[in-house]
């Protein structure tokens, strides 16, 4: 019998297992940085950690605050630019990259730009950032979503991920042959796209989730893989880790935030200086 | 125009001097370390009409655009408080109509700095940008957002953006001399090219110190202090972002401030109690101690974290050797004379 774990352990774990030894990989903001740290502490210790800020192999011995915290680590090995964390991409050194949904379409393709009329939107959402050029050519990406939605349509297309379908994204040439998004990554279960049509296929379900369950999120008839799997259960040296290493993603935002503002409250009621 | 010498002054001079009505305004600090007291004082003095330029614009652009200050946004991220229940001052602009935006990707974005910085009139970017929105929705940039022409070399279509040169840039660094050679380590992101790429840099620094310390530490000057306009020295100038090897970030004031972000009356109140309230970064850290204690302060004091020196130790400094001869050929400065003279070289 494992220790029971939370919906944010059991993604943040499934990210983590994405990232093999000797990746060179790029992290993005939230998650992706305390499974970074997590791989690299349990089974990939010859990771490059990078992120887009121009920290090239870093080590966090706390999780980063975002995209730009070296004081997250005692130093790293190399200090250089955006531009050129870019252009190392754009050259096909990076092996791995996660970015966060907004918004999903069937072929993997995304939205974390805007909701409505994108000049004068019902919801603004924070833009690209490095999401377009990343998932562009980075040789694999994988995907992350809580609280983004899966939709027919786009209503902003920020980064590319398969386009139409089949084999549109090679035969554009604008893209590295082969990259695009592996994996989709969610509290509910793990998705794959079809080697020949590209659509998202459902191929690993997590623990105690019904396929009903996921299928409700999807507009459309979704696909189950052949082989669909259970998520295997984390174990308990991965959730040891990320407990002791970033306890409020062990909890995940919504927790971690209510409870901190709590204590920074209590903290400072004790010290006379709110009422 | 050559630009003084010595460049130390305060900071609402160097925004009356070098902040003007209707600028190309760039943030020159990327996530981290932001200009805040900069920031603050063009919100003070009123200053408007501006194309603002900001990579990762979180506090700096929600407070700038708040205040009615910014006219055209290009950015490539922008804050979002609270969820889909939440909000922003972007999000509240763009939906009265009183700001337009343009869209980039970090890399596009920082492509246009790196063409500007070296007098390029525009750089090249990825083209897998070709099948996304932000290349096929345009605001105010219109036909120049992009622009596909092609490789003389390889005959394919490249897409290229345009150069940006903005007027002003207003960065915080950890430290400068009064000369204006800035310094700054950690996260490099964009900062170099935004401050390189503009005609007038005013930066902020946490401490000013002795040329001597710069001349030392070159590799990690940023600015050369020809380019620079005004240097300011302002402890706590980016609070409540960080500052490596002085502070941390200040989650408390930070969650104020997201909190306060999500709605337009909140985000004034926080405005009119940290900005209007307080005349200058001192005033305002006096009312941060004030409302919260030093000691919430002194938690975000940094520890120090060296880096190595990098030895830049030389044979010798001088040509001449200990025998007073100089060490290409061998004379001393009397033989060199007397040769000099007998081959004829020297007249009157």
């Amino acid at each position: 019998m494992t220790k029971k774990y939370t919906l944010d352990e059991l993604l943040i774990i499934a990210v983590a297992r994405e990232i093999h030894d000797y990746d060179n990989v790029i992290l993005g903001i939230g998650l992706p940085t305390t499974a970074g740290a997590l791989a690299k502490a349990l089974h990939a210790p010859q990771a490059n950690l990078m992120m887009e800020a121009g920290m090239i192999d870093f080590e966090p011995v706390i999780p980063p605050n975002h995209i730009a915290d070296v004081m997250a680590c005692k130093g790293y090995a190399c200090a250089t630019d955006l531009f050129t964390a870019f252009t190392m991409t754009y050259r096909g050194f990076v092996d791995i990259c996660f970015l966060g949904v907004g918004q999903i379409d069937k072929f993997g393709n995304l939205n974390t730009t805007s909701i409505g009329d994108y000049y004068k939107p019902d919801l603004r959402l924070p833009g690209s950032g490095g999401a377009a050029d990343f998932i562009s050519y980075s040789k694999r990406t994988i995907l992350t979503m809580r609280g983004g939605e899966f939709v027919e349509e786009l209503e902003y297309f920020t980064s590319p991920g398969y386009l139409g379908g089949g084999n549109e994204r090679d035969r554009s040439g604008l893209f590295p042959q082969g990259s695009g998004p592996a994996k989709l990554i969610t509290q509910k279960g793990i998705f794959e796209f079809d080697p020949v049509t590209k659509e998202i296929v459902l191929a690993s379900i997590h623990p105690r989730i019904s396929v009903k369950d996921v299928q409700k999120d999807v507009p459309w008839e979704l696909k189950i893989s052949e082989t669909l799997a259970e998520t295997k259960p984390p174990s308990d040296a991965e959730i040891n880790f990320i407990r002791d290493f970033a306890p409020a993603a062990a909890m995940g935002r919504a927790l971690a935030s209510e409870i901190g503002f709590a204590n920074l409250i209590k903290e400072l009621e004790a010290r006379g200086k709110i009422q | 125009m050559s630009k003084p010498i010595e460049k130390v002054m305060s900071a609402p001079d160097a925004v009356k001097r070098f902040v003007n009505d209707g600028d190309h305004l760039i943030i020159g600090n990327y996530t981290v370390g932001t200009c805040m007291e900069l920031v603050f004082e063009i919100i003070r003095q009123g200053k408007k009409g501006f194309t603002l330029y900001s990579q990762s614009g979180i506090l700096d652009v929600e407070l700038l655009v708040a205040a009615g200050a910014v006219e055209r946004l290009v950015a490539t991220y922008v804050l979002r408080s609270g969820g889909r229940n939440g909000g922003s001052a972007v999000e509240r602009a763009l939906q009265d109509g009183s700001l337009q935006i343009e869209d980039y990707t970090n890399y596009n974005y920082n492509a246009r700095l790196m063409a500007g910085m070296h007098g390029f009139s525009f750089m090249q970017v990825f083209e897998g940008i070709m099948v996304t929105d932000l290349f096929k929705k345009r605001s105010f940039m219109g036909e120049d957002k992009y622009r596909v022409i092609k490789c003389p070399y390889t005959g394919k279509d490249v897409v290229t953006v345009p150069a940006a040169n903005p007027d002003v840039c207003i960065v915080h660094v950890q430290r400068a001399d009064k000369f204006g050679n800035a310094q700054y380590w950690g996260a490099i992101g964009s900062v170099p090219a935004a401050a390189l790429a503009s005609k007038r840099i005013i930066i902020t620094c946490e401490e000013i110190v002795d040329t001597e310390i710069i001349r030392s530490s070159p590799h990690h000057t940023i600015i050369p202090a020809f380019r620079a306009d005004a240097v300011i020295e302002v402890p706590w100038g980016a609070h409540p972002t960080e500052v490596v090897g002085h502070y941390n970030q200040d989650k408390l004031m930070w969650g104020l401030f997201i909190m306060a972000a999500a709605g337009g009356k909140r985000l004034q109140a926080w405005m009119d109690e940290w900005v209007f309230n307080c005349q200058d970064r001192q005033a305002y850290i006096d009312h941060y101690v004030e409302r919260f204690g030093s000691g919430r302060l002194q938690k975000l004091v940094a520890k120090p974290l060296y880096s190595a020196p990098a030895n830049y130790g030389s044979a010798f400094h001088s040509t001449w050797d200990a025998n007073g001869k100089d060490r290409g050929t061998g004379l001393t400065m009397e033989e060199i004379e007397n040769l000099l003279e007998e081959r004829g070289l020297l007249h009157d």
